[in-house]
């Protein structure tokens, strides 16, 4: 299979989770934005382990830690959205920062 | 009251100092140096140095006397009349300090040392007509009187500057020696002087300082017009006479200044409603008689004159203020009827009085008759006067000597006799109204002791003398005739009233002018000058919205710059390599 169309989904994951970071103005939103960035590496991530064919499965590995990083990253991030919410009863970012 | 008395203390001990150094030289016909430097009076201070010699003779030694013979009473006097004041401390210190200052002036050789010692007494003559500086009328004639004695100041640096160049010395005997040998500049320093002096005595045009100096203390009023400040401009024409007495303009200026100022003077004196006012303007008048002795080149006439004035007008002054004190007022409708009430007061005031019409045997009458003897010699033309200058200058004296005796009786009588009008609310004289205490009228008694005493020994000329003795007596007469009549003696047509508006170049024109300038200095630094601060504040504050249009407190939009910057430099690094 060709390294090309995986890295096209990443790429297109990747820009997604970015414009929904740039753009959005829901907090829950630029999260899930930054999920998709997160998932559009561990993609590139997997699709090169294949490519080499890495006897020590680096790529792999290293794509488990991230999930693992990713999962409390969002754990964190939920907590501070929740924290805000019940602040300033609202989680539009420009809101609060006014 | 101890404390009080402390401040009469040194004033005493200022007194008799000078006394045991002035006494000895009243009958000396020679000239006394005192040399303090290193340099005599021959050879002259190097320039332009401070030299604190002193010369003393007699014509010096009597003014000395009188400005601490005065200043010691005024001041024993001050402790009753103003002794209460919260401020007496700073009052009593200055009244010192103008003593030593005119002490200073009279008695130096060094024309610096004279003008800085005429300098502090401007100063001081400021601080003490400003004393109750809580009124505005205070502050307005203080801050006049020093204004109008600059003009004085300016003449006095700029004859001191041309003496010392002319002359090649700052020394005054340094001066008359070199001007013996070889008179130079005389008109230019004449004319100088004669600024000095118009402006520090008060003459015409620049006499209204004096009046409008009233608001001050009473005492202070009697220090100013009778042995400091005023006295320091006559006895300054008088002492640097011999500078300039070959120079007919300056004389023929002197002459009108003073015949001017006598007669307008003695008729302003007339109209008044004030009695304080009043006294003030017969002060110009007589200032100018002694300018007059001076000009027509007898200087000891003027300086006698002076001294004779200045005792009987600080009687007056003084009684003035007993007066004031006993019915809370100087306007002349307050008064009347105090003849029985002050009997001290009357009778001293009445030989001050006396003094001022020129009445025999008052001194005030020897030293009037000396000047106008002075006159009379110099209208036969030879005495560096013109004859005609001279007749006008004699002819208005007698006239001014009239309408001085028509005022004084009238102010004598407006003050003492009558029912006391106005004082109480049935027309009667208040119960509070008594005789003043021993330390106000103790001095009065010293001050009419002099005034006939310092008549003895004084030259009598028979011609004048009778003459203006029968002007005095008509002018005494007529007025006491119209006041049996039944006058109010208020005549006073508007334009003399009024003052004839002389007072406006000074309070209008002037302060129009000064401030029409510095309304046009205010255009220019507002519209031209602040352009350029302006300009440069709004050219920072353009910069700084520019730039502050990147700083949007989003951190999205930076997050935003950042991610396109990266996508940039990939793609360049990408296409360059």
């Amino acid at each position: 299979m060709s390294l090309l169309y995986p890295l096209l989904l990443s790429s297109a994951l990747f820009g997604i989770g970015l414009y929904g970071v740039l753009a959005r103005r829901n907090a829950v939103l630029m999260l899930l934005g930054v999920e998709l960035m997160l998932n559009a590496v561990n993609l590139n991530l997997v699709a090169f382990d294949a490519w080499f064919a890495d006897r020590m499965h680096t790529g792999q590995v290293l794509t488990l830690f991230t999930i693992a990083l990713a999962a409390a990253e969002i754990g964190l991030g939920l907590a501070i959205v929740l924290a805000l919410f019940r602040a300033v009863r609202t989680v539009d970012v420009d809101e609060v920062g006014r | 009251m101890i404390r009080r008395w402390g401040y009469v203390g040194i004033t005493a001990v200022l007194a008799v100092v000078v006394a045991i150094w002035a006494v000895p030289e009243l009958g000396r016909d020679t000239v006394t140096f005192v040399t303090i430097g290193q340099t005599g009076p021959d050879g002259g201070p190097p320039l332009p140095s401070l030299s604190p010699d002193l010369l003393i003779y007699p014509g010096t030694a009597q003014i000395l006397l009188l400005a601490v013979g005065v200043g010691l009473l005024v001041q024993i006097y001050s402790t009753a009349y103003l002794g209460h004041h919260p401020r007496y401390r700073s009052y009593a210190l200055v009244i010192v300090l103008f003593l030593i200052a005119m002490i200073a002036v009279v008695g130096t050789t060094n024309l610096w040392v004279l003008l800085v010692g005429w300098e502090v007494m401007g100063l001081c003559s400021y601080l003490l007509i400003g004393h109750e500086w809580e009124s505005p009328v205070a502050r307005a004639g203080a801050a006049k009187a020093f204004l109008v004695t600059r003009i004085a100041d300016l003449g006095l640096v700029m004859a001191i500057i041309v003496i010392g160049e002319t002359y090649g010395t700052y020394d005054i005997v340094g001066a008359q020696v070199a001007q013996s040998e070889q008179p130079r500049h005389a008109t230019l320093i004449g004319l100088l002087v004669l600024v000095a002096v118009v402006g520090k005595s008060a003459q015409f045009p620049l006499h209204t300082w004096l009046p409008d100096a009233m608001p001050g203390p009473t005492p202070i009023t009697a220090l100013i017009h009778a042995a400091t400040m005023v006295a320091a401009g006559v006895y300054l024409a008088a002492r640097l006479f011999q500078l300039y007495a070959d120079s007919q303009v300056v004389l023929t200026a002197m002459a009108v200044v003073a015949a001017i100022t006598m007669l307008m003077g003695a008729l302003f004196a007339w109209v008044q409603t004030d009695l304080k006012r009043a006294l003030a303007w017969s002060t110009v008048s007589q200032l100018a008689l002694m300018l007059a002795a001076v000009a027509v080149g007898d200087p000891e006439a003027g300086t006698d004159h002076l001294l004779a004035h200045g005792v009987f007008k600080a009687l007056l002054f003084l009684g003035c203020g007993c007066v004031m004190l006993a019915v809370g007022s100087s306007a002349l409708s307050s008064m009347g009827g105090l003849r029985r009430r002050m009997p001290v007061t009357f009778w001293t005031m009445t030989a001050g009085f006396a003094a001022l019409a020129g009445l025999v045997p008052t001194a005030g009458f020897f030293t009037k008759d000396s000047v106008l003897h002075a006159i009379e010699r110099a209208t036969d033309g030879d005495r560096g006067l013109a004859a005609g200058t001279a007749w006008v200058l004699l002819v208005v004296a007698l006239v001014t000597t009239f309408v001085t005796a028509a005022y004084a009786t009238r102010l004598w009588v407006l003050t003492f006799f009558g029912a006391g009008h106005g004082a109480g609310p049935h027309g009667t004289l208040g119960q509070d109204v008594r005789e003043a205490p021993l330390a106000m009228a103790g001095p009065l008694v010293v001050l009419a002791v002099a005034t006939f005493a310092l008549s003895v020994g004084q030259p009598l000329h028979l011609g004048t003398g009778l003459l203006s003795t029968v002007i005095a007596v008509a002018g005494v007469a007529a007025v006491l005739v119209a006041a049996r009549r039944g006058s109010t003696l208020a005549w006073a047509p508007r334009p003399l009233a009024a003052e004839l508006w002389l007072d406006r170049p000074f309070s209008r024109w002037i302060l129009a002018l000064g401030t029409g300038a510095s309304r046009v200095v205010v255009e220019l630094d507002r519209e031209v000058v602040d352009v350029y601060p302006r300009g440069g504040e709004s050219l920072a504050a353009t910069i700084s919205r520019g730039l502050g249009l990147a700083q949007s407190r989003n951190v999205q939009r930076y997050a935003t710059v950042l991610a396109v910057g990266v996508v940039m430099l990939v793609v360049i690094g990408v296409v360059v390599s």
